[in-house]
């Protein structure tokens, strides 16, 4: 086992590094100083441009590249063959990935290739005595795992966003580049095409959640209420599973065990009582303000501020409020 | 077409215990079928209904897992069958993946495996990848449109955080369905009674060639305990709604959350 933690740089939609991959550079690097080891950047992709010198100045010291035509979209095969081949010839110790769709792809099937495991969704990663754990939850927040890696196998975490603060950059720190070709694969998928979703809302990456429920009483008054509020406040609108399955508002908008996992730094329950399906979606939010009419609803057992009232009622003051008191 | 559907048995809501060993407690809680396969179940009726061919519904558990099964086979799954050995108890994702490829391999004629996109209870998320490479067929997570299926090739969309993107592969392949991907049905009264004695095959580890070796879990669970518990909150009081809203407003401003 080589003495290396390497982290899967990932890209936003304009080519630059994405954020998570900046904050697991800075994690990689706090744990190679603590068990002297070293940072490697795994940039696969085709055209991958100033990539390697981004991940020296957020604390790699070796870039390990693959820039091929085959690589232009991520494929499985195609991703999952490039990085095997590097792991398989450098033995890394760790390697960390983000924990997107497309990255919860990526890592698990990277492990098999491995022929190791994979700690999915991960929000802690340390190393001790050459052992590395990860801590991830599971039954939707209501177990946390902490899980170690059988040392002689490279260890692969898939990690949630903002687990880590993202380092400060230092431009001009520079590291070397390990350049390798594309191995031959088999590449049994391939991409026809990637369109922008339709009416896409990316509620994990919201730092303010307002959502709707049943309490609400009809889809009229989630349209009147919800969404203004929301506004307001700068956030995006969420849903129960209740009135997602009544068709109120589409599966995009749904917080809970079924839908998305969410920890914004405010989230806000309207009408919502607080099934365990949904509590385990929002629970670890910082801040929760709960508004339902039945003072009794477990909703208010999370709740760190908590209003017993008719959200028909509530909510309008709340709105016109809040964009009194922000000048928005 | 011979589609494979993997269905997980959990429970019906996620407030369990922890044993002293570590081991989940779901005493009390009903077992249902993870929400996700069932998805994958009413995706491959509709296409059987369409192709032609065979629905296997595999799962991997005690016998008593039978339950969902029957459920599924209920819904018009044409086939089953139980992946069980007290060996089976301690697996991890990745085993349960060596476990459920042994089978299809066994099987030898799938065309394609459908899975939900993750457990509600472990939400890895990962044994249909795992299960592909194991197979060496291609993957497609996260699909919420079948666009077509043919011999030879699938077409799908994979319905990302912020794009959708449609994937052509090639069969055989593992894929991975999300909520809304369709609208599964409930089974009738009448394939109920009829699936109640259908005798469900179960294969053992011996029946699959498994070794100890492949049953090994590739993480060790070290620790497991339940969340902090939130700090205590605080109900906002006030004569009238008005008031209510100013106070929750100027709580909210001093903690620079809005």
């Amino acid at each position: 086992m080589a003495n290396e933690i390497w982290v899967f740089i990932e890209r936003t939609a304009h080519g630059d590094m994405a954020g998570v991959s900046k904050e697991l550079l800075g994690k990689a690097r706090e744990l190679a100083d603590a068990n002297g080891m070293k940072v490697g950047a795994l940039i696969l992709g085709a055209g991958v441009g100033d990539l390697a010198n981004t991940a020296f100045s957020y604390g790699a010291d070796t870039a390990y590249v693959v820039d091929d035509g085959t690589l232009a979209q991520y494929t499985t095969d195609g991703y999952v063959g490039a990085a095997a081949a590097l792991a398989k010839k450098y033995q890394p110790a760790l390697i960390l990935t983000g924990a997107s769709f497309q990255m919860r792809d990526f890592s698990a099937a990277l492990a098999a290739e491995l022929d190791t495991g994979v700690a999915a969704d991960s929000t802690n990663v340390a190393i001790e005595n050459g052992v590395v754990s990860a801590v991830r939850s599971s039954h939707g927040g209501n177990v946390i795992n902490t899980l170690t890696f059988a040392p002689g196998r490279t260890a692969v975490v898939s990690v949630r966003k903002q687990s880590f603060p993202e380092p400060q950059a230092s431009p001009g720190r520079s590291g070397a580049v390990v350049t390798e070709a594309m191995p031959s694969v088999p590449m049994r998928a391939k991409v026809v095409s990637v369109a922008p979703k339709q009416g896409a809302v990316n509620l994990s990456d919201a730092a303010i959640i307002v959502s709707g429920g049943r309490g609400l009483g009809s889809p009229e008054n989630y349209y009147k209420l919800i969404p203004p509020l929301a506004e307001a406040v700068g956030g995006a609108y969420g849903a129960s599973r209740a009135i997602v399955d009544a068709g109120w508002v589409p599966y995009e908008h749904q917080v809970g065990q079924t839908g998305k996992t969410v920890s914004p730094k405010l989230y806000m329950a309207v009408g919502i009582s607080g099934a365990i399906q949904h509590l385990a979606g929002m629970r670890s939010s910082r801040t929760i303000v709960a508004i339902n009419k039945d003072p009794d609803a477990p909703i208010f057992r999370v709740a760190t501020y908590g209003v017993v009232g008719d959200a028909n009622e509530i909510v309008p003051l709340l709105t016109e409020e809040i964009k009194k008191r922000t000048g928005k | 077409m011979h589609i494979v559907v993997c269905m997980k048995q959990v429970p019906r809501d996620n407030s369990v215990k922890i044993n002293a060993d570590l081991t989940i407690n779901a005493d009390g809680i009903e077992q249902i079928m993870n929400l996700f396969d069932e998805y994958a179940v009413e995706e491959a009726l509709q296409w059987n209904e369409k192709l032609g061919g065979k629905v296997t519904i595999l799962s991997i558990g005690p016998e008593d897992w039978k339950e969902q099964i029957r459920r599924a086979l209920a819904m018009g799954a044409t086939d089953s069958l139980l992946l069980s050995d007290p060996a089976f108890t301690k697996l991890d994702t990745f085993g349960a993946a060596r476990v459920a490829a042994a089978a299809i391999k066994k099987l030898g004629d799938v065309d394609l495996v459908l899975c939900g996109r993750n457990s509600t209870d472990d939400e890895t998320g990962a044994f249909a990848p795992a299960l592909a490479r194991l197979l060496g067929w291609a993957q497609l997570t996260y699909v919420g449109k079948v666009v077509s299926l043919e011999s030879g090739k699938i077409v799908a969309e994979r319905h990302l955080e912020e794009v959708v993107e449609t994937v052509e592969a090639s069969l055989p392949a593992v894929a991975t369905v999300v909520k809304g991907i369709n609208e599964p049905r409930y089974p009738s009264l009448l394939r109920i009674r009829k699936v109640a004695k259908v005798e469900i095959p179960t294969w053992s580890a011996a029946d699959l060639g498994l070794s100890a070796a492949d049953l090994t879990p590739a993480l060790n669970l070290v620790n497991r305990v339940p969340p902090p518990p939130r700090p205590k909150g605080e109900v906002i009081e006030g004569k009238d709604a008005a008031e209510k809203v100013a106070r929750l407003v100027d709580k909210l401003m001093e903690a620079q959350v809005i």
